[in-house]
């Protein structure tokens, strides 16, 4: 059944997604080519410093236009996100979901994988279309990448397969993250379904209540966490081999992801319970 | 006699502190059409909800077909709520292939069939069907599924006379007739006909539950005239009705 759920997720987020992850590498593309052939023209141009100084300005505004496009790929898939809980689950919707013949941890994790699949689609979008722009705009952001490049693989060498390890790890917590915080409004919004009249605001009140909770605990775990560091780890840090940063790095991400998984099963059980036991779809 | 299908026993249900429900009582046997019936606020949608699941009692016991509301109730239970329940980008063949997938007693031709009837396109999404064709839509759904329970919420509501009568033959053609059918309304003269059993309900609490026959039988008045005797209300600064 939860195979059933996720294929009619993925329909309906999807259909609004499909075009914009389309269009944003198309739009870093054809920006990067308008910067490029700006750049040739003041360039060949007799009065070429004249125009360069119009032309920085119009390049100045098509990357910010670009930037508010990204920024609003990520608006939207989290408002989407949003959305597609509150109106799938908890409103006039959910009389459709909460009545087919499933578990309601299965409307749960569909909702929550299909978000966390979308979500990080749109990042990847993101990033991509920024390394388009940037490498098609300019020779010089080319030449820059390839000398970072070199550094960071000359690093990578150093370091050994830890790096990949390393890279494996990073993308899972992000992956990870992304979910735990997708799981963080669906907790508010279970939670807020709760408040008699006021649920947007009560889910509102929830989301910051948990933030702070979850901040408190966090910063008592790392303060613990702490007292079993050596005093000058810092230090010990930057003296280190490449080889002892790469296992140090290791330590810390697999720290960071026994977080993210800890808070996201807190979250799905705050969620998961609501719904089974106190569902109030008026 | 036939089985017990629905058991609910000493439920009560609030929001915030007003009592939708006080301590209902009501056992439903299978195989019949049963009518809810209760004026405007007496809990009819809060016991609907209650049996489907998608509301949760505060205390008592309900049980469907010896199970309390959960995936396997879900699977017998077809449910007609008193507003539409689509997301707009749906297709109608989309909620058939939904139903399709979901519930095994979903017979899709059936569905087609009845589309082909009402002469509506499968490939439209919902957003673009008028409140009527949705509404119809709904009931092709609900009636193309071979249910044990029925739970139809105020089927004829805010639909004009003609439309009740088509709602209900579509009911009477197309029910399971080894399923109960449990039709809440507050508009009696229009579903007496078709009803084997009535349930009064009443601020919360069951007070009257009798078979449509013995009714006629024994009080000598007909469901209507009935349901107007227990339901009078006095006119503000008196007077007779």
């Amino acid at each position: 059944m939860l195979g059933k759920l996720i294929k009619y997720d993925m329909k309906s987020m999807s259909r609004a997604f499909i075009p914009m992850w389309i269009l944003a590498p198309v739009v870093a593309m054809m920006l990067s080519f308008s910067i490029r052939g700006t750049i040739a023209w003041a360039n060949s141009s007799a009065i070429g410093n004249m125009i360069s100084v119009g032309n920085g300005l119009l390049m100045a505004i098509m990357v910010l236009l670009f930037v508010a496009a990204i920024i609003g790929l990520f608006v939207m898939t989290v408002m989407f996100v949003i959305q597609r809980f509150w109106n799938g689950l908890l409103k006039e919707e959910g009389y459709l979901m909460f009545t087919l013949p499933v578990k309601t941890w299965e409307l749960i994790v569909s909702k929550a994988l299909t978000a966390t699949l979308v979500s990080s689609i749109s990042i990847a979008v993101g990033v991509f279309s920024g390394v388009i722009l940037a490498v098609l705009s300019t020779e010089e952001v080319v030449r820059t990448m390839a000398m970072w490049w070199e550094y960071v693989f000359s690093s990578i060498i150093k370091v050994g397969p830890m790096f990949w390890l390393n890279v494996v790890l990073s993308i899972l917590l992000m992956i990870l993250g992304t979910a735990s915080n997708i799981y963080h409004t669906y907790a508010a919004m279970a939670l807020g379904h709760l408040f008699q009249g006021h649920k947007v605001a009560g889910a509102c009140v929830s989301y910051i209540v948990i933030s702070v909770v979850f901040s408190i605990v966090g910063s008592i775990a790392n303060a613990i966490l702490s007292l079993f560091l050596p005093d000058d780890w810092m230090h010990y840090m930057i003296s280190s081999s490449y080889s002892m940063v790469g296992r140090l790095g290791m330590i810390y991400l697999l720290y960071l992801l026994l977080c993210s998984t800890i808070q996201l099963i807190i979250y799905h059980v705050i969620t998961e319970r609501i719904l089974s036991t106190r569902l109030n779809l008026e | 006699m036939g089985t017990m299908l629905i058991q609910c026993q000493d439920v009560w249900k609030n929001y915030g502190s007003q009592n939708a429900l006080k301590g209902l009582n009501l056992q439903l046997e299978s195989g019949k059409i049963v009518g809810l019936l209760g004026p405007n606020g007496s809990g009819k949608t809060t016991l609907i909800k209650i049996l489907n699941g998608l509301l949760k009692p505060n205390h008592g016991m309900v049980l469907i077909d010896g199970q309390e509301p959960g995936s396997y109730t879900k699977s017998i239970i077809s449910y007609l709520p008193d507003k539409p329940y689509f997301a707009g980008w749906m297709r109608v063949s989309d909620l058939f292939d939904l139903f399709g997938d979901f519930y095994e007693d979903f017979d899709r031709e059936k569905a087609d069939h009845m589309c082909r009837a009402l002469q509506i396109d499968e490939k439209l999404r919902m957003k673009t069907l008028s409140k009527g064709t949705k509404e119809k839509v709904q009931l092709i759904l609900v009636m193309s599924r071979k249910a044990k329970l029925y739970l139809l919420d105020e089927p004829i509501a805010g639909v004009d006379p003609a439309a009740r009568d088509y709602i209900l033959t579509t009911i009477l053609n197309n029910y399971n007739p080894e399923g109960t059918v449990f039709i809440s309304t507050h508009l009696i003269s229009d579903v007496e006909r078709v009803l084997d059993e009535v349930v009064f309900i009443r601020n919360g609490q069951v007070v009257f539950q009798e078979l449509v026959d013995n009714i006629r039988e024994k009080e000598g008045k007909s469901v209507d005239e009935l349901f107007r005797e227990v339901f009078r209300t006095v006119p503000f600064e008196g007077g007779v009705w």
